[in-house]
């Protein structure tokens, strides 16, 4: 039902150490958020593209639709930034709409480049990360981190939970549409009201059923489940401290020259 | 006639290309890597009190009743769920339910600001929406400003006696709209505009969301009554046992 983590089950990086694809994607997200150099990003984005596509094997056709869903947000808010109204016209474009202008200057314009390349590099990071690792596998490296032991168990039944629902919801919404359901516009409005009001139910009765069970299992307040365990490559290692610092210096360079 | 026929035109295409986008429109969550480092660094510390102060009220819940770790889990999921669900927009295309607000209403915007980092958490691995660098600002907009928003506009026009339909409109109303706008601020202050500065661009980024968070607001506030008022009739033993319904008859 979820796309994002049905192929990071496929992937074929999938028990590569998740300490290390977790290190590799937040750091180079890390460096690109604070240079926004774009000679980066794109080096990023190709680099991305190949070890998720090529090596996580991926279908590259699903990785481009997957690209292309934060698009509306980038392109809505690149029009709020390049479009600006004043009575004097800048250097890039000017259009006049009565006495005043729509324009932009060239600074504009390079930057709405520079947070593209930016924002499309980041995303193709965590792309990277979400392909190609389970969830279970981060709420691993997660527990590792030292997040409060209450954050991990929410994070674990959130994440069981989520399924049981959207599953329900789906089949909810089967029934309703067999039965004539969503109509008119405003049927459609009562009927995803009565799919919400069903879905808290159902909701509250799961939750206590798997309490119930859960006690019954011996539950006293935190649950301990046994993790995989990843061997940790050496060349990996090797090869992320490499490019990761490469990255460092670079991130030093540009910072220093300006 | 011949420049108000073009005119005409590049409106129309404006609008024609601005609503042809809008179909895979979702909730406001600021992307991966749109704010810079700092940004990042300042709307994540803003979080960090509300945060502490939710983690702390349910680790106080836990120690008197067990059982609530998975009511809120479920909580959780079901803000999840909720706002992945597609709602009827009156633009003809889908939209997204914020669902925090409905959340903060049932469970109180304490355990919601801890519920909706995750659920943020979980939206941008899961569902690419939103990131990892953003988590902060997201987490502001959706999960602080906007919960505590619509629980504080109920509680207040619970005590002025005003409609109870009608509060639940406006709690749910105000808080989207919030996010809204408290989103656009955010995008404003770091990227603010060549002429006139971050006010003017703050207006720009709030026109430019408009015309799908508007609507969406208006939506949300209508399901929310209608969800409220359908629950309240047969679901009060549910309501009950997570305090929404306080008094007993």
């Amino acid at each position: 039902m979820i796309v994002i983590d049905k192929l990071c089950y496929l992937s074929k990086l999938r028990y590569v150490n998740p300490i290390e694809k977790f290190a590799f994607a937040v750091l180079t997200l890390i460096f690109l958020v604070v240079s926004r150099s774009i000679a980066m990003g794109v080096m990023v984005l190709i680099l991305n593209g190949y070890l998720t596509v090529r090596l996580g094997g991926i279908p590259s056709r699903r990785y481009v639709h997957l690209m292309v869903v934060p698009l509306t947000f980038i392109v809505l808010s690149i029009l709020a930034i390049i479009i600006n109204i004043s009575k004097v016209p800048l250097e890039a474009f000017a259009i006049p709409v009565g006495s005043y202008y729509i324009t932009s200057g060239w600074d504009n314009i390079m930057r709405c480049l520079q947070l593209v390349v930016t924002a499309m590099s980041s995303v193709s990071c965590l792309y990277f990360l979400a392909l190609n690792t389970t969830m279970t596998d981060i709420l691993g490296v997660m527990r590792k981190l030292y997040c409060p032991k209450l954050m991990c168990e929410l994070m674990l039944l959130i994440y069981r939970f989520i399924f049981v629902l959207l599953d329900t919801a789906y089949h909810i919404k089967t029934a309703q549409t067999a039965r004539l359901g969503y109509g008119t516009y405003k049927k459609s409005l009562n009927d995803f009201s009565s799919l919400v009001q069903t879905l808290f139910i159902r909701s509250m009765k799961k939750s206590n059923a798997l309490y119930d069970s859960m006690e019954a299992r011996g539950y006293d307040g935190e649950i301990n489940v046994l993790e995989e365990n990843y061997p940790i490559s050496k060349r990996n290692v090797l090869l992320i401290t490499l490019f990761e610092s490469a990255l460092l210096l670079m991130v030093i360079w540009i910072k220093l020259k300006g | 006639m011949k420049k108000e026929k073009r005119l005409f035109l590049a409106i129309a295409t404006i609008l024609s290309l601005a609503f042809g986008i809008v179909p895979t429109a979702n909730a406001m969550h600021v992307m991966e890597g749109y704010l810079p480092g700092t940004h990042c660094l300042i709307w994540g510390v803003l979080c960090i009190p509300v945060l502490v102060w939710g983690f702390m009220s349910i680790k106080k819940t836990l120690e008197h009743n067990k059982n609530t770790i998975t009511l809120l889990a479920m909580a959780g999921a079901f803000v999840f769920v909720l706002s992945s669900l597609k709602i009827p927009s009156v633009t003809g295309s889908c939209s997204h339910m914020t669902g925090t607000g409905l959340g903060a209403l049932l469970f109180g915007p304490a355990a919601v600001s801890v519920l909706g980092i995750i659920v943020l958490l979980f939206q941008a691995i899961l569902l690419a929406h939103g990131g990892l660098t953003t988590l902060g600002a997201n987490t502001f907009s959706m999960a602080v400003a906007g919960p505590f928003i619509t629980f504080g506009v109920y509680v207040i026009l619970k005590k002025l006696k005003v409609n109870k339909m009608v509060s639940v409109f406006l709690a749910a109303f105000l808080g989207d709209l919030l996010t809204y706008c408290v989103t656009s601020f955010q995008l404003a202050f770091a990227y603010p505009s060549e002429v006139g500065g971050v006010m003017a661009s703050a207006v720009k980024f709030l026109g430019v969301f408009a015309p799908t968070q508007l609507p969406l607001a208006v939506v949300e506030g209508i399901l929310t009554v209608v969800i409220i008022i359908g629950l309240e009739s047969f679901a009060k033993p549910e309501l009950r046992a997570i305090g929404f319904i306080k008094e007993d008859k």
